[in-house]
């Protein structure tokens, strides 16, 4: 009878609808989402608009032109030959090379000469200043001077006792596919459950300062049914908003590996998070407090976790980029059963609760 | 404004716990704070290792690359997989100093962080040769100069505002450039820096003269904040390896930045309970109908806060100064984060007025905190580059904590939209605090033209409160220049967008809330006398824009592309009628508007629209015609 009764009948799920109701009415739900959305769009701009400043390719033409000069400039011509991106033009002097520059005729000049006994090379870098190319210019010059000291170290490898281990070839590797898996996706599921504990702090201290629990107080649920519907409603939220992100992402070519998996871990984040929120509405009662316990302890627990043999941004970025260990499924586990501990602790913590006293 | 009944409001707001937080909250907040500082170390640390076992490498215990991967946290070596397992359960698969990645992204990726792996750790190995010139044998001074023909984005002389940016009309100049020039001395060298490199003019002995460069044009400027001055102040860099040149990035900035802002954010999660714990079961009332006025109540229950968060700033600000040079100092600093503290506290405010619920006030604040941070963060990162940095006021702290000077037009710049919108801010929110708003559960829509429609009386009221919006303007449009400018040309007409949109929903507000709130009879000729009135308060206020000028962001194409700012080298006739061309503009399309805005909801979205097409298309073509001219 009871199990006919239906998972819709409860109190609890009811109390759940309705917190999520009330999310709905208000539009604050599409106002979360558009702010996670920001945020990812504004970290994802600040990588992809700081890469294109590195990025040679962002730049039309040639790439950049340099202006040596110096004893050493032949060889420096002939490296340069080799680097993309980057083109070479000897200079008789130092002079004529910035005066060049000075005229935007080239990017850059290196004046490259020997030092006074012959053994090192000592290059004069000269970059544009206050110019949005000087970033790009200054990692190209990197780039040919790094292959020019690669050679040069080659000619004197006899006085060496260890040989430089040969560079793998250039990959042509999206620079931000690191980027993506350990920055932009834990950020994108984290997120949910960081403002669903924040809400359902919101949701039980509202309840105690408006006075509204003494009229839930009136309809046959105890307090405990009333937490466990505004944890609940909370809690499953973050998910959902997990997967609404994952399948986004999706969308955009970026392949997420161990779908359910991650929605197990963000519901066991969420979960903890959300009976921090709910035990600190109870037991301060007061939002002010609450929030602020609530927002100070989160990023207490957040350091916290490197202490654990694995952080839970790694665990993500691990299961997202499909490189997860066994350490990290036990991760997943260990963290679904602390949530679901935590949470029967939280519960006995609801019902010792005398409402009267609220 | 009684400053007595406002120091007791303070007072009462501090120790009565009418909005004060109790000790035992305090006791466990500040003992986590302190955990927190502790970990802090700890944590940045650990943000290098984020990518811990990213990338699986299947390679041999006797393989080069081996030491390689093992010390590389990326990495995971496994040494027992075969080349069947190549995209399955490894990443790159080595043998015979051979590297080949899986056929996927993710194997590409591997592949070039291997590849910069292996420069770390030959770079590791080769510092502890006993001949360390045959392991860096080359050494390199990094300076910067001023081109004066500057072919990128930016004109910095300020001689030639209309440049833009032109990369394929730059490489047509050159076509026949395949001799070099030849050095005849031009006065090239303008004499910015003190090296003495020029003396080597005949370029083949020169060996004697270069010595001395490493000592005088790389030296790290001193103010900087340990060794990261140079990095961050992008003055000059001496390395003895290439590879350790490092562009001008300011991420110390960014951090500093991060130190300022974070504090803000608990502060205004209090502020915000405080303010909408007013509103709750009409507590406020009280003071609302004690001999007090309202604004004697804000600055009562703002004071406490303000306080505390400027005083922890200025112990932030002047500590780091110690920390980066020693002395004591800071001051300007201080200064510069006044307008942002001001700003949160402001935004949180109406966000608090305009809430219904405690969840409502929460999205509110993150959404301020998102927002407000942003503003003062994205500038900052290119502190270095451009004037565009100067739109955040972080920026003049980055800049004072590194001990360089900040002109006083710069500070100007740079703090007077902030401290204006704040300004504003906590004037409409003050329209909301009174007995009808704040106890009623109103949509947040409606309570924003209550704000905008409350002081309004007289028709001129209308211009008034257009022109007061404009900080706001002022703000939204200089975050959308540093926003969109990274992304080059195609970045102007995308603000030019932008522009037309928050113009005209400026100019529009303060009307459509006037007639949502029957303030004037809806006639068409009356639409037209408001839409007038509210597009020459928007020109009046717009000259303040020329404030922009000062520091030179109209340099810059996009600077020129949002603020409208008229060409200095054309006759007067043609610089008359630039002047009062938008005048013309704004009245028109706020007249539009208006229009609409007199017959309800749907007109006024359909002739916004319109208003806002007609203003792009006007910017349209003056852009083009100013760029034509050069």
């Amino acid at each position: 009878m009871s199990k006919s009764r239906g998972l819709l009948d409860d109190v609890r799920t009811t109390i759940a609808r309705r917190e999520i109701a009330s999310l709905s009415r208000e539009k604050t739900i599409v106002l979360a989402l558009l702010i996670q959305l920001f945020i990812a769009a504004f970290s994802s701009f600040l990588v992809v608009g700081l890469t294109s400043l590195y990025d040679p390719s962002s730049v039309e033409g040639e790439g950049i032109r340099v202006g040596v000069s110096g004893d050493v400039q032949q060889d420096l011509n002939e490296t340069a030959r080799e680097v993309d991106g980057v083109t070479a033009v000897e200079y008789d002097t130092q002079d004529g090379a910035l005066s060049s520059f000075d005229r935007g005729e080239v990017d850059a000049v290196l004046v490259a000469n020997r030092t006074a006994n012959g053994s090192r090379i000592d290059v004069t870098a000269i970059a544009p200043e206050e110019n949005l190319r000087t970033t790009l210019v200054v990692v190209k010059i990197r780039e040919l001077l790094t292959e020019f000291e690669r050679t040069e170290r080659d000619r004197r490898s006899v006085d060496l006792s260890f040989q430089p281990i040969e560079l793998p070839e250039d990959a042509d590797a999206s620079p931000y596919f690191g980027f993506t898996y350990t920055v932009l996706i834990p950020l994108l599921l984290f997120l949910p459950p960081f403002i669903s504990g924040s809400v359902s702090v919101d949701a039980v201290t509202e309840e105690i300062e408006r006075g509204t629990l003494e009229l839930l107080r009136v309809a046959p649920v105890s307090l405990v049914d009333i937490i466990d519907g505004k944890a609940l409603g909370m809690a499953l939220l973050a998910p959902a908003q997990a997967l609404l992100w994952i399948f986004l992402l999706s969308l955009n070519n970026i392949a997420v590996s161990n779908v359910l998996p991650i929605l197990v871990f963000v519901t066991a984040i969420a979960t903890v998070v959300v009976v921090l929120g709910v035990v600190l509405g109870l037991a301060t009662a007061r939002r002010r407090q609450a929030q602020l316990l609530y927002s100070v302890l989160v990023i207490l627990l957040f350091g916290l976790a490197i202490f654990l043999p694995e952080h839970p941004a790694t665990t993500v970025a691990k299961l997202a980029v499909d490189s997860a260990t066994l350490g990290t499924y036990a991760h997943v586990v260990g963290f679904s059963v602390g949530a679901a501990l935590l949470y029967a602790g939280a519960r006995r913590y609801a019902s010792s609760i005398d409402v009267e006293s609220l | 404004m009684r400053p007595r009944k406002l120091l007791r409001i303070a007072r009462w707001e501090v120790t009565k716990n009418a909005g004060g937080v109790d000790k035992r909250t305090l006791a466990v907040a500040g003992l986590a704070i302190a955990l927190i500082a502790v970990l802090a170390p700890a944590v940045a640390a650990q943000g290098a290792v984020l990518d811990e076992g990213i990338y699986r490498v299947a390679v041999d215990e006797d393989s080069r690359y081996y030491d390689v991967v093992e010390e590389n946290p990326t990495f995971v070596a496994r040494p027992d997989a075969t080349r069947e397992d190549l995209g399955e359960s490894v990443d790159l698969y080595i043998e015979d100093g051979y590297v080949s990645p899986a056929a996927s992204p993710k194997g590409r990726a591997a592949k070039e962080e291997l590849r910069s792996a292996v420069q770390a750790y030959n770079n590791e190995q080769l510092r502890q040769e006993a001949n360390q010139s045959a392991a860096f044998p080359v050494s390199v001074s990094l300076e910067y100069r001023e081109q004066s023909q500057a072919g990128g984005t930016l004109a910095t002389d300020g001689e030639d505002p209309q440049q833009v940016r032109d990369p394929d009309n730059r490489s047509d100049n050159r076509t026949g450039d395949g001799t070099p020039v030849d050095g005849n001395g031009s006065n090239a060298t303008d004499g910015t820096d003190g090296t003495d490199g020029t003396d080597g003019t005949d370029g083949t002995n020169g060996t004697d003269g270069t010595d001395g460069t490493d000592g005088t044009a790389g030296a790290p400027n001193s103010g900087g904040l340990g060794g990261a001055g140079s990095a961050i102040s992008g003055d000059g860099d001496s390395v003895d390896s290439p590879s350790q040149l490092s562009p001008p990035f300011p991420f110390e900035s960014l951090v500093l930045a991060f130190v300022f802002i974070i504090p803000m954010n608990f502060l205004i999660q209090a502020y915000g309970s405080t303010i909408l714990s007013e509103r709750l079961n009409r507590r406020g009332e009280l003071l609302l109908v004690s001999p007090v006025s309202r604004y004697e109540i804000i600055g009562g229950k703002t004071l406490p806060y303000f306080a505390g968060a400027m005083a922890i700033e200025a112990v932030i600000a002047v500590g780091l100064t110690y920390v980066g040079t020693g002395t004591i100092g800071g001051l300007v600093s201080i200064a510069a984060i006044l307008p942002l503290v001001a700003l949160f506290l402001a935004a949180t405010f109406v966000g608090a007025m305009f809430a219904r619920s405690f969840k409502e006030l929460t999205f509110v604040t993150v959404t301020i905190t998102v927002g407000l941070t942003s503003y003062a963060f994205v500038p900052a990162i290119f502190t270095d580059v451009t004037p565009i940095a100067l739109i955040s006021p972080l920026t003049v702290v980055v800049r004072d904590l590194q001990g360089q000077a900040v002109a006083a037009p710069e500070f100007l710049f740079s703090v007077t939209p902030p401290l204006l919108s704040a300004i504003v801010l906590f004037g409409l929110g003050a329209g909301l605090y009174r007995e009808e708003d704040m106890f009623a559960q109103r949509a947040i829509p409606l309570k924003v033209l209550d704000a905008l429609a409350g002081p309004v009386r007289k028709r001129w009221h209308v211009g008034a409160m257009v022109a007061v919006l404009l900080p706001f303007v002022f703000v939204l449009q200089l975050l959308a220049i540093a926003v969109l400018f990274a992304l080059g040309e195609v970045s102007i007409p995308l603000l030019l967008v932008v522009v037309a949109v928050v113009e005209e929903i400026a100019k529009s507000l303060p009307v459509y809330a006037a007639y949502a709130h029957k303030r004037f009879e809806r006639s068409t000729v009356s639409a037209l006398v408001l839409g007038a009135i509210a597009g020459a308060g928007f020109f009046v206020g717009e000259k303040i824009t020329q404030l922009a000028q000062l520091v030179g962001l109209p340099e810059l194409a996009q600077g020129q592309a949002a603020l409208q700012i008229a060409p200095t080298d054309v006759g007067a006739p043609i610089l008359i009628a630039l002047f009062f061309l938008p005048l013309l503009l704004h009245g028109v399309t706020a007249a539009i508007s208006a229009v609409g805005a007199s017959r309800g909801k749907r007109a006024y979205v359909v002739a916004l629209g319109v208003a806002m097409l007609v203003h792009l298309v006007y910017n349209l073509a003056v852009l083009s015609e100013v760029l034509g001219n050069v």
